[in-house]
Formats: C-alpha cells, sequence, structure tokens
C-alpha cells in the first residue's frame, strides 16, 4: 500500500493518453484525492505523441514527482521521446502493449531495471472489447483501477458523462472496454504491491482545475470587469476563460490586434475607471513594456500576467522556466517602481490575483503577476476555497470636497493621491505619460520630475512589510535554508520535509512578493543561517541575485538552477543539502579539536 | 422641481494650458475648430475623454477642459478602444500626427475600423514629422527633402484617405484649418456618426513643412467636395476621388455609410444582456472548478 503514487503514460495522439489523465484526475478528486496532473505535448500540433503524468496521494501534492512508480507506454517510441518528463527507476512497474514488439527483457531504459515489466495486448484487447483502437485509452483505465485501487465507480460515472452526447452504443463499448482491463488487471495481479490507500473516509470535496482558469476566475472576482490580450502559448486560456465568462459579469473582452493593443485597452479601460488585466507570455511581456512605464507615470492601476515559458525570444513555447524575473522588475526606462507577485501552485493562484488586483488598485500602478507554464497548465485537485477571507481593495476616489479643487496628482504623504476618471464632473484632467505637475499639467523642470519621481517611488514603501506574502515553514534557528519560488515552492517543500526527516535542521522561504525586495524579511531569515540554496528554473539564478542587490546574504548561500525543460525535482534539491550539511560539519570539526 | 439645462460655448472646452505649438503651426486652427464643434454638440467636457498619441498635434488634449491622455508614440486607438469599451457613455476623441497613426501606428487603424466602436479619429497630417524635428514622415511626397532624406525621399508616401476607405471605414473627412467653418462642421458631422469616424486634416508645419502646404496655398486650391456634386454615399465615387490625395485639397465628407450598422459597444450591450441571466454570484466563480 502506498500513500502516494506517480504514474506516467505516453502514446500518440490517437491514443488518448492526455484524456485518460483527465478522467483519472476527475474520478480520484471525486473519490476525495489529492491530485496533480501535467500534460506535454511534442511539436506537432494535432496528432503527434503525447504524455501526462498523474500523482495521486492522500494529502496535498506538492509537486509533479521524481522517478514514476508507474510507467504505461502505448508505444515505446513515443515514451521514450520524453524521457526526462518521464524517468523509469528501479521501482518502477512498467506497463506497455505488448504489440509493440519489444520483449520485456529489452525494455529500452539505460542503465535501470525496472521492479516489474508488464506486457499487456492493449489494442487487441480495445478492439475486442469495444470494436475499435480508440478505447485503448480506456482500458488503460481498466488496468489501472485493477491494480492500483484508483475510483473504478467514478471512472464508469465519468465515462457516461463523456460519451453520453456520442451514442449509447460509444457508451457501451467503453464500459466493456473499461471491464475488460479491470478484469484482465484482477486475473493478473502484480508481484510489487503499489495499491493506493484509501482517501479518508471524510476526505471533503475537492475542486479541480490549472492555473490559467483560476488565474482568470480569480480576477473576475476581484471585479475585473475588461481584458485585453492577445493569443500566446502557454497563457492563451487565461483569454478564453474571461471570453467565457466576463460578458455574464456585465464586462467586456478584447482579442487585440497584439501585445501593445491589448495593454493598450487596459491602460484605456483602468482610465476609465475600472479594473483591468491583461495576460501574455515571454514575447508579449516584451511589447507590453512601453505601456507598463506608462501606466506607471499616469499611476493607473493594472494587472498584467506573464505566463512564462523557456526563453529567450520564442525559446520553448510548450515548457516552463523562470527566466521573466528581471525583465518583471527592471524592463523600463527612468525609475520604475513595479511590483512582481509569483504564485506558487494552482490554488495559491487564486489569491496571489486577487493580491495583485488590491496592490495595484490600493498604489495606482501596474503589477505584473509571473505565473510559469507549469502551474498554468497543470490541473491540481485541492480543497475548497473558503472566498470570504479576501477583502477586496478599490482605488482611492476623491470625495466631492476634494473635487473642489483637484489636483490628481496631488503630492500626499502616503505619496498616493485620489483618482478620478471620466464621468466624475470636476475631476477633469489630463494624464500623460510626459512629467507633469500636480494638476496633471506637462512639466520639464526637473525639480518637479525629482520630486513626482519620489512620489512614485515612496508609496510602495508599506510593501517593505508584507511579511503575509512570503511563506516560512521550519525550525526558526535553523543553520540550513531552501528559498524558491513560483512553481518550484513545492519541490523545495518536499526536498525539505525529507531532509528534517534525516535530521537535518533546515527552514523554507517562498517568497510570493518579488519586487520590490523585501529586505528586512530576507534578513530575518538568514539571521540563524550558515549555508542555504536558491533553487530556481533559470540560468542565471535571478531571484538570487535579485535578492543580493539589497540584502547582504551570509557567505554560504549557493544558487541551484538550471534552465531547460526538465525541471529541478525534490531528489536533486535534497542531494544538495546533504552536501551543503556535510560542509557545515566539516568546517566545524576542527574547531572542536582547537577547543579540546 | 426644475431641471437645469447647461448650455455650452466654444470656450468652456478651451483650458488653461497655453499652446506651445509654434506661432502659425495649423494645429491652432484644428483645436478650435474641435471647440466650435464640441459646442454644437453640447456634451460636458467631464463626459468626453480625449485621447492622443505624441508629437507636436498630440499635444491637443491638453488644450481642451476634456479627460485628457496624452499617451505614448502611436498607440492611441487601442487606449481610447478601452475607455470606450469600459464606458460607452463617454464621448470620445482621438487624434494624432500622420506619423503617430500611420507610421508607428499604422497597425492600429485597421482593427480600429473593423470593430467600428464609436470612435471621432483626426489625423493633424502635416507630411513631417513635427516634434522630432522634421524627418521624413510617411505621407510625405516622393523625393521631399528632410532632415532624413537629405537628398529627397524615395518612398512612396501613403494616402491616409485611400487606406481607411480600403479598410472599410464608415465615415471618412478630409478639413483645413485654410476653411474653419467646414473643418468644424466635419469634425461635428464625425462626432456625431454613430461608429468610427476617420477625418483628415491637412494641418501645415509652419517649420518644417513644404511651402505649398501653408494655410495660404491651401486656400487658393482648397475644393468643398459638395461643390462637386459628389454623393457621399458612394464607396467607389470616394476611392476614386481619394486617389487625388497629394495633388488635389478635397474638403468635406468623402463617404459616409448610410447604413452605419450596430457599433461594437452596441454589440458587447447586447451579448451581456443575452448572459446575464447565466451569472453566478462572484463568490461562486470557484463552482465551475466543481467535478462531476
Ligand atoms: C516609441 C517612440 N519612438 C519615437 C518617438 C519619438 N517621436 C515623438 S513624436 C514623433 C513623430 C511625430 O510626428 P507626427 O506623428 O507626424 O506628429 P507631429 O509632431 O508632426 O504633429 C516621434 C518619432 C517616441 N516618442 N516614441
Ligand atoms: S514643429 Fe510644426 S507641427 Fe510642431 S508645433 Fe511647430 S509648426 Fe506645429
Amino acid at each position: 500500500m502506498t500513500r502516494d503514487l506517480v504514474i506516467g503514460m505516453a502514446g500518440s495522439g490517437g491514443d488518448g493518453v492526455v484524456a485518460a489523465g483527465e478522467a483519472l484526475m476527475t474520478a480520484v478528486a471525486l473519490d476525495g484525492y489529492y491530485a496533480m496532473l501535467t500534460k506535454s505535448f511534442g511539436p506537432q500540433i494535432r496528432g503527434g505523441e503525447s504524455s501526462c503524468r498523474l500523482r495521486v496521494a492522500t494529502v496535498p501534492v506538492p509537486s509533479p514527482g521524481g522517478t514514476l512508480d508507474v510507467a504505461i507506454a502505448l508505444n515505446w517510441d513515443d515514451f521514450l521521446r520524453f524521457g526526462g518528463e518521464l524517468p523509469i527507476g528501479g521501482h518502477t512497474v512498467v506497463i506497455y502493449d505488448s504489440a509493440t514488439g519489444v520483449a520485456p527483457d529489452q525494455i529500452p531504459v539505460a542503465g535501470v531495471r525496472p521492479a516489474e515489466v508488464v506486457p499487456v495486448a492493449i489494442g487487441e484487447m480495445a478492439r475486442k472489447a469495444a470494436g475499435t483502437d480508440k478505447a485503448k485509452n480506456t482500458i488503460v483505465l481498466g488496468l489501472l483501477a485493477g491494480w492500483f485501487n484508483l475510483a473504478p465507480q467514478h471512472i464508469v460515472s465519468g465515462i457516461r458523462k463523456r460519451f453520453a452526447k456520442k451514442s449509447a452504443e460509444v457508451v457501451a463499448q467503453n464500459e466493456r472496454a473499461f471491464q475488460s482491463g479491470l478484469e484482465y488487471a484482477e486475473a493478473h495481479p502484480l508481484t510489487s504491491d503499489c495499491r493506493l490507500e484509501g482517501a479518508p473516509a471524510d476526505a471533503p470535496p475537492k475542486l479541480v482545475t490549472d492555473g490559467n482558469d483560476m488565474c482568470a476566475a480569480a480576477a473576475i472576482f476581484a471585479g475585473c470587469e475588461f481584458f485585453g490580450g492577445y493569443p500566446i502559448t502557454p497563457s492563451s486560456e487565461i483569454m478564453h476563460f474571461f471570453n467565457r465568462e466576463i460578458w455574464k459579469h456585465g464586462g467586456t473582452m478584447l482579442q487585440a490586434e497584439d501585445e501593445i493593443a491589448g495593454i493598450g485597452a487596459v491602460v484605456g479601460a483602468s482610465f476609465a475607471g475600472k479594473k483591468a488585466m491583461t495576460a501574455t507570455s515571454g514575447p508579449g511581456m516584451s511589447l507590453k513594456t512601453e505601456m507598463l512605464g506608462l501606466a506607471t507615470i499616469a499611476e493607473l492601476p493594472l494587472v498584467c500576467v506573464n505566463v512564462q515559458r523557456g526563453g529567450p525570444s520564442t525559446g520553448i513555447p510548450t515548457k516552463s522556466e523562470q527566466s521573466d524575473l528581471w525583465q518583471a522588475a527592471f524592463s523600463a526606462h527612468g525609475d520604475v517602481v513595479r511590483p512582481v507577485l509569483a504564485p506558487v501552485d494552482v490554488a495559491d493562484t487564486f489569491g496571489v490575483t486577487i493580491e495583485a488586483f488590491n496592490i495595484a488598485e490600493h498604489y495606482q500602478t501596474p503589477v505584473v503577476v509571473l505565473s510559469d507554464q507549469d502551474i498554468a497548465q497543470r490541473k491540481e485537485s485541492f480543497d475548497a476555497i473558503d472566498t470570504s477571507v479576501f477583502t477586496l481593495e478599490q482605488r482611492r476616489r476623491p470625495t466631492e470636497d476634494e473635487l473642489r479643487d483637484y489636483l490628481r496628482y496631488r503630492f500626499t504623504e502616503s505619496g498616493i493621491s485620489p483618482i478620478s476618471h471620466p464621468g466624475m464632473k470636476g475631476g477633469n484632467y489630463l494624464a500623460a505619460g510626459i512629467e507633469h505637475n500636480e494638476s496633471g499639467a506637462p512639466t520639464a523642470n526637473g525639480e518637479m520630475h525629482a520630486k513626482m519621481n519620489d512620489k512614485r517611488i515612496r508609496k510602495f514603501r508599506p510593501l517593505a512589510g508584507r511579511h503575509d506574502l512570503f511563506v516560512v515553514d521550519g525550525p526558526d534557528d535553523a543553520t540550513l535554508a531552501l528559498v524558491g519560488w513560483g512553481s518550484l515552492a513545492g519541490v523545495l517543500g518536499e526536498a525539505a520535509a525529507a531532509a528534517r526527516a534525516e535530521g537535518l535542521r533546515v527552514k523554507t522561504l517562498v517568497p510570493k512578493l518579488l519586487y520590490p525586495v523585501a529586505a528586512d524579511v530576507y534578513a530575518r531569515f538568514f539571521r540563524s543561517v550558515q549555508a542555504g540554496l536558491f533553487i530556481e528554473q533559470s540560468h542565471q539564478g535571478q531571484l538570487h541575485r535579485l535578492v543580493r542587490m539589497f540584502v547582504d546574504l551570509p557567505p554560504g548561500i549557493e544558487s541551484l538552477a538550471r534552465s531547460g525543460s526538465n525541471p529541478i525535482d525534490a531528489g536533486l534539491v535534497l542531494a544538495r543539502v546533504r552536501q551543503l550539511a556535510r560542509g557545515l560539519q566539516q568546517a566545524r570539526a576542527p574547531m572542536v579539536e582547537q577547543v579540546g | 422641481m426644475t431641471t437645469v439645462v447647461d448650455v455650452y460655448v466654444a470656450k468652456d472646452y478651451k483650458s488653461d494650458l497655453k499652446p506651445i505649438w509654434c506661432p502659425g503651426c495649423g494645429d491652432f486652427g484644428v483645436v478650435q475648430a474641435i471647440y466650435r464643434a464640441l459646442a454644437n454638440i453640447g456634451r460636458a467636457p467631464h463626459e468626453i475623454a480625449f485621447i492622443s498619441g505624441i508629437g507636436c498635434s498630440s499635444r491637443i488634449p491638453g488644450y481642451t477642459t476634456a479627460y485628457g491622455f496624452n499617451t505614448v508614440h502611436g498607440r492611441a486607438l487601442p487606449i481610447a478602444q478601452g475607455i470606450k469599451l469600459a464606458n460607452p457613455e463617454l464621448l470620445v476623441l482621438v487624434a494624432g500626427g500622420d506619423g503617430d497613426g500611420f507610421s508607428i501606428g499604422g497597425g492600429h487603424v485597421a482593427h480600429a475600423i473593423r470593430r467600428n466602436l464609436d470612435l471621432t479619429y483626426i489625423i493633424m497630417d502635416n507630411q513631417i514629422y513635427g516634434l522630432t524635428k522634421g524627418q521624413l514622415s510617411p505621407t510625405s511626397p516622393k523625393g521631399m527633402k528632410t532632415a532624413s532624406s537629405s537628398f529627397g525621399s524615395m518612398e512612396d508616401p501613403v494616402n491616409p484617405l485611400l487606406y481607411v476607405l480600403g479598410y472599410g471605414a464608415r465615415f471618412v473627412a478630409q478639413g483645413t484649418p485654410a476653411d474653419m467653418a467646414g473643418l468644424a462642421a466635419v469634425v461635428e458631422e464625425g462626432i456625431r456618426y454613430p461608429g468610427f469616424a476617420f477625418i483628415n486634416v491637412q494641418s501645415p508645419c509652419i517649420t518644417y513643412g513644404e511651402a505649398d502646404q501653408q494655410l495660404k496655398a491651401q486656400k487658393q486650391r482648397l475644393e468643398p467636395l459638395a461643390s462637386l456634386g459628389h454623393d457621399p454615399s458612394n464607396r467607389l465615387a470616394a476611392m476614386e476621388l481619394a486617389q487625388a490625395y497629394g495633388t488635389k485639397l478635397y474638403t468635406g465628407v468623402f463617404y459616409r455609410d448610410p447604413a452605419p450598422g450596430p457599433t461594437f459597444e452596441d454589440l458587447a450591450r447586447e451579448r451581456q444582456a443575452q448572459l446575464e441571466g447565466q451569472r453566478v454570484t462572484r463568490e461562486h466563480v470557484l463552482d465551475a472548478f466543481r467535478p462531476e
């Protein structure tokens, strides 16, 4: 029995492995399990090879996991194309379609001998039970349900719902295929025992979605009434969700002619008084830069989501990276502070997106949300979110009194001035990208420019005290530390837990506010620390270097940074933590001798 | 109870900001014409949003009492569309230079026309870059010598009138401050037109412009389309006349679609009304993620 199972599947386009993964995801969520589903596709848009990876557990799932517990190949060649994403280890059970022409002792995985190799005539079973190859994925669902104890009732009701629109015959075919897989598994038990423990009987109902849909839903919850964007992988689903939902809320969306127009319309909507958002990925973010500067100087709230993908330029559109941090923080001319936030998983995307709107509205500023392809496109099952805990901020409007001698950019103590919008009598002003005085009138006066810069930067000071936007975990006086952000937060937590189980004193810091750098939070966290790692999916370790611009870190802090499409897994982090711990011990040893 | 009906006159739209255009710049006349047109229409200044890009001409919103937004170079149209979609009740004006609209911002014009929001787009076409001190513009005639074409331009100019007619614009007109009454009239008509209206204004640059483009020369050669007996509901005839851009100076309405049809914001409101019944309260947005 196991509490945590990682299943990887791969096949050709028509094999439906992703559909099988989705069906399984829904079924286990209904059973009350936590789960995470990641998908991967070959470069071909339709009909190419595809894979998915499902991690199911009785406890929240922090990451996609390392090597697979179960590998399912409808075709070996396709499976091997995903080598880095679907790694096989010594404990893996490999199940594959025997028609593939590979013998069990030939399973071609360099240097690894899987625990068990099970050839099954998957295609033949599909043809026999359903009369079509198309049912191969349903056979697989039957095998998984039988061998690993995975939600058979919910899979069957899922099949009924999914094919109800087609015909009774298709439903029956798929039910037969499922049954045939199930019976096969029961008749041919595995030697390894990796049946999944039942979910706790009182497991609360789970929600299931991905980061992109969550981001759009959060924006609508936050009161966003306008979306402007341009399609780009992997952010487009945010626009799709808005398009389906926003009209129902009396709002509008625009698929613009390019990213500049997309964010331009958002700037306009914000000027007109509405909460507004745009979403994009790498190259689109580059195009939006000039408009972000405009919104900064015009002091207009807006949220700009960048779902990071591999870069630079078109890079790898379908793979995750964390390499746009410097761009988010610094790609502006002139003196600019632009708040940057990052969610750590699908559920967290809800709160972080709302926070982005709150910061945007409160400080009258563009805010960048750095999501990443991993969070954006993976599905998670998680506990229901209590929406009543969120408060929503609105930009500060001028009162009747303030409208009598209204100055849009009035110097206030906080640096925040009440903002009017067209339609508001007495609030008329000229917004501009050009420097202006308190009323908004253009000026080239150097002193005024310095004062305005000071106003625009000073207003962000309270962000430095937002300890609530940082997650600290572990013993306060730990000497070892891990820092990571975005989708790597789960990996980091998993590695820290494993290290603690080995007796190492490790604490973790996960910033959700990446910029401005809250120097105090880092300084306090690192006080007890002698060695540590910043874990990041970028070549240059962008957060590590960004933090060092503002904070003096202790000497033993290193960067574990890697770009490339194969995510950093907890095993790799744990290995480095052990190394650091050994280093600390060795450094301490001679000291003991001296004292003695 | 008595209702007070505000009546506005031209000077109600004139701001306290002193224009920094060169004395004699055509843009002075354009802003005057806009004051007049707005007074005839009578919308309160705080219900007007006046958006521009960057250039000498783009300073124009600051000289009015409307809500103004002097944005970045070439991007006034997307911003204006966002404003109109966010609040369709506003009267939204957009203005800029020929460089702003047809060079850097050229890509946006086709789409603003295609989307057909109720905006009025005024280009102050001086065939030169004024603000950056006299470089080639997309409407500069071939052979013109400028700071960036010392030996004469080697490019064909764009024809703004033909461009927008080709893109399917529903209202296309041309004016010049050399004929103030005519200019104020086309601006007013453009604003009243229920959809995207394009107005090309031959607004001369006295500092870097060609001699034959100045107000005096324009006065001699302008020809009102009305006096030619042109039928503004005939798009092909309008395109024919538009061919003369750069040689003749026709003023007035080239084309006015007699059946304007719904605007983008009309369609958006229709869709909102259709789907309103399906609205879930915000607290329930996450219900969509409950598996079944
Ligand atoms: C992205 C960007 N590129 C270049 C400029 C510099 N620039 C400002 S105005 C302008 C051209 C102005 O010409 P036009 O639009 O015809 O207006 P005019 O000044 O003649 O009224 C240029 C190139 C800028 N502000 N922003
Ligand atoms: S440079 Fe030309 S366009 Fe600019 S203000 Fe002077 S005259 Fe007008």
